[in-house]
């Protein structure tokens, strides 16, 4: 297992769009991090760079002492659409997790071996879904797939699970279900866990440590303690020029729309 | 247009909502209209290029079909189709001269215990298992032997093109080879389809002869081409999430392709085949007309005959309506199953096993 380091690391989106400026952050083996912000503060940039998938325009990623480049077996991902197969069962499903490891020919012939096959059932385990392993994906709850999700993370055996908005197309009760299981399956296995979350309700309950991420840039760094009011506000609300220009352009795209939709229908 | 009207609403801040609405209306209105005149054009160009270029240059009038010499014939041949005259639907009805629909009722009402194809045990129409038993594909006289070689080359020229087409339409895809490439692939599909069966089936003629193998290649390099292409189409509408996350778990390049987008469209794919498969017993048919054998051929041989054969060419078209709707049915059963909304939860197993229901097949029940 290992620390995690983030040196300086920003990313630009064609000529100007900066996700992501000069970020630095050291997450300790074992932590339980959430990242908070509103969207587009570079949250999900964020995770996709630890998990390579995709290259940070400056700056390093390094787990342990390698650098991140390209996506890696040890570094696992629980999506915001939970992205699975929906025509496989949760088995087959949370055994893609393995697929590194199994190599290309043995996975196509599903011969993924016992111990893989244990592993796929104890992470199914873990999310409470081992008597559902044989049922497909799409006939599952939002809830019980985005926990299928983690079970495939859990399989593919990583130093680092990262959690992209796991729960922001949830309802209420089973958000609540899939952070438990999250936070559980992180706790049981020891596993370093960074997760975008925007419920901050849901990021108290749950979480260890918190960073606030707007506009690219880290502006909270702390505990649930030093999480208040004033500190949720600044992350979110504070800049009164960013809100009036949101508002401007939503009520522009919104007349927008109108029209759009009156045309289609004439 | 949006860009004039957020200056315009800077520069006079107090203009009301009454006057953006009352603009917008009329922008809307403008645009109706303009969107009316190019209806009313493109309607008119229609009827006109029609009426007055084509059918000039075909030689076609509308009087032609009421000449005496048209009503004259089309009466003989209505006479000649009613009744039809099944003589020729298997040999024993053939060799024993029984003619009209009392062949058709023989054949079917004389069962017998038996294994189909030497393997398959059943109670089998005894004639129809005889003439089957006798037959060689060429043998276009005898109906039955007709539809077996025209349903036998629909569905050999499917399965013997769905490997190419999978090659050519996975490779086709943008999403698996990056753009200039892919061309290669999609390009030889286009240029596949380009060429209709019954085009190909002349090229393959003086090649492999008149045989009902040339028909089977025919339809064979065809589907390559419309399959291949459904194939490409269907992959470029998948989605990039489960994509990403096979790659995310340090997946290969054969792995994402296969987990995280063939697994997608699974389901499609089985539904395209099936649906090229009713297509390919119709184009198995038409290929009959150069001879190759099936059932297209046995239509042809009679309507040859004219006033003598035309009983008998209805008696082939029957068969080709029941042949065709008998396999539209099956597969369009199946890939109803298929479909998203009704396949959800369910697996092909299922779906194949419901096939027995016979209310489901009346669309009596959903599920």
């Amino acid at each position: 297992m290992a620390t995690i380091t983030i040196d300086s690391v920003s990313k630009v989106y064609g000529e100007d769009t900066v996700a992501l400026d000069d970020v630095s952050l050291t997450i300790d083996d074992g932590e339980f991090v959430i990242l908070l912000g509103p969207s587009g503060a570079g949250k999900s940039t964020l995770l996709r760079l630890l998990n390579g998938l995709e290259e940070p325009t400056a700056g390093t990623i390094r787990i342990g002492h390698e650098t991140v480049s390209g996506t890696r077996s040890d570094v696992a991902m629980v999506f915001q659409m939970h992205n699975l197969i929906e025509s496989a069962s949760a088995y087959r499903n949370a055994l893609t997790g393995a697929l590194n490891r199994t190599g290309t020919l043995r996975s196509l012939a599903t011969r993924y071996g016992p111990d893989t096959e244990r592993m796929a059932l104890e992470a199914l385990d873990t999310v409470g879904l081992l008597d559902e392993a044989k049922q497909r994906a799409d006939s599952m709850s939002g809830g019980q797939q985005q926990r299928v999700g983690i079970a495939r993370a859990l399989t593919q055996d990583p130093q680092l699970l990262l959690a992209d908005e796991p729960v922001a197309s949830l309802d209420p009760k089973a958000s609540e279900d899939v952070m438990g299981y999250l936070a559980s399956a992180s706790a049981e296995r020891d596993l370093t866990t960074i997760t975008s979350l925007h419920q901050v309700n849901i990021a108290r309950a749950f979480g260890e440590r918190f960073i606030g991420l707007r506009d690219g840039e880290v502006v909270f760094d702390g505990t649930e303690d030093d999480l208040t009011m004033e500190v949720v506000e600044e992350i979110y609300y504070e800049d009164s020029e960013h809100v009036e220009s949101v508002d401007r352009t939503e009520r522009e795209s919104s007349e927008r729309a109108v029209v759009d939709a009156a045309e289609g229908g004439s | 247009m949006a860009t004039d009207d957020r200056s315009a609403g800077d520069a006079e801040p107090s203009v009301n909502a009454d006057t953006r609405i009352e603009n917008a209306r009329r922008r809307l209105w403008r645009r109706r209209q303009l969107r009316r005149g190019l209806y009313l054009g493109a309607f008119l160009s229609v009827v006109g290029l029609t009426y007055f270029v084509f059918l000039d240059f075909l030689g076609f009038s509308f009087a032609q079909l009421t000449t005496d010499r048209a009503t004259t014939q089309m009466g003989k041949f209505v006479d000649g189709l009613l009744p039809p005259n099944f003589e020729d639907v298997t040999t024993y009805t053939k060799e024993n001269e029984i003619t009209g629909l009392d062949a058709l009722w023989v054949t079917l009402s004389t069962w017998e215990f038996g294994l189909l194809w030497g393997v398959v045990p059943g109670l089998w129409p005894t004639h129809i298992m005889d003439t089957l038993a006798a037959a060689n594909a060429g043998n276009g006289n005898v109906l039955v032997s007709a539809a077996y070689t025209t349903v036998a080359a629909g569905f050999v020229g499917t399965v013997m093109g769905f490997p190419l087409a999978l090659v050519f339409g996975v490779l086709g895809s943008e999403r698996v080879v990056p753009f200039p490439f892919n061309f290669i692939f999609r390009g030889t599909m286009s240029t596949i389809r380009a060429i209709p069966a019954i085009v190909w089936t002349l090229i393959y003629i003086p090649i492999f002869g008149i045989d009902p193998a040339t028909g089977v290649l025919a339809i064979t390099t065809d589907t390559i081409g419309n399959l291949g292409r459904l194939f490409t189409d269907e992959l470029e509408e998948i989605e990039d999430g489960p994509i990403e996350a096979v790659k995310s778990t340090g997946g290969g390049r054969i792995q994402v392709v296969v987990f995280g987008m063939l697994s997608q469209v699974t389901n499609s794919f089985i539904a395209w085949t099936l649906y090229i498969l009713e297509i390919n017993t119709r184009i198995a048919i038409t290929l009959g007309v150069l001879s190759v054998g099936g059932l297209g051929m046995y239509i042809d041989n009679q309507i040859g005959l004219l006033d003598a054969g035309y009983q008998n060419a209805m008696a082939g078209i029957f068969v080709v309506i029941f042949i065709v709707l008998s396999i539209e049915l099956i597969s369009s059963r199946i890939r109803a199953r298929l479909r998203p909304g009704e396949s959800s939860g369910r697996s092909l197993l299922d779906a194949i096993m419901n096939l027995g229901d016979p209310r489901k097949w009346l669309g009596r029940i959903d599920d």
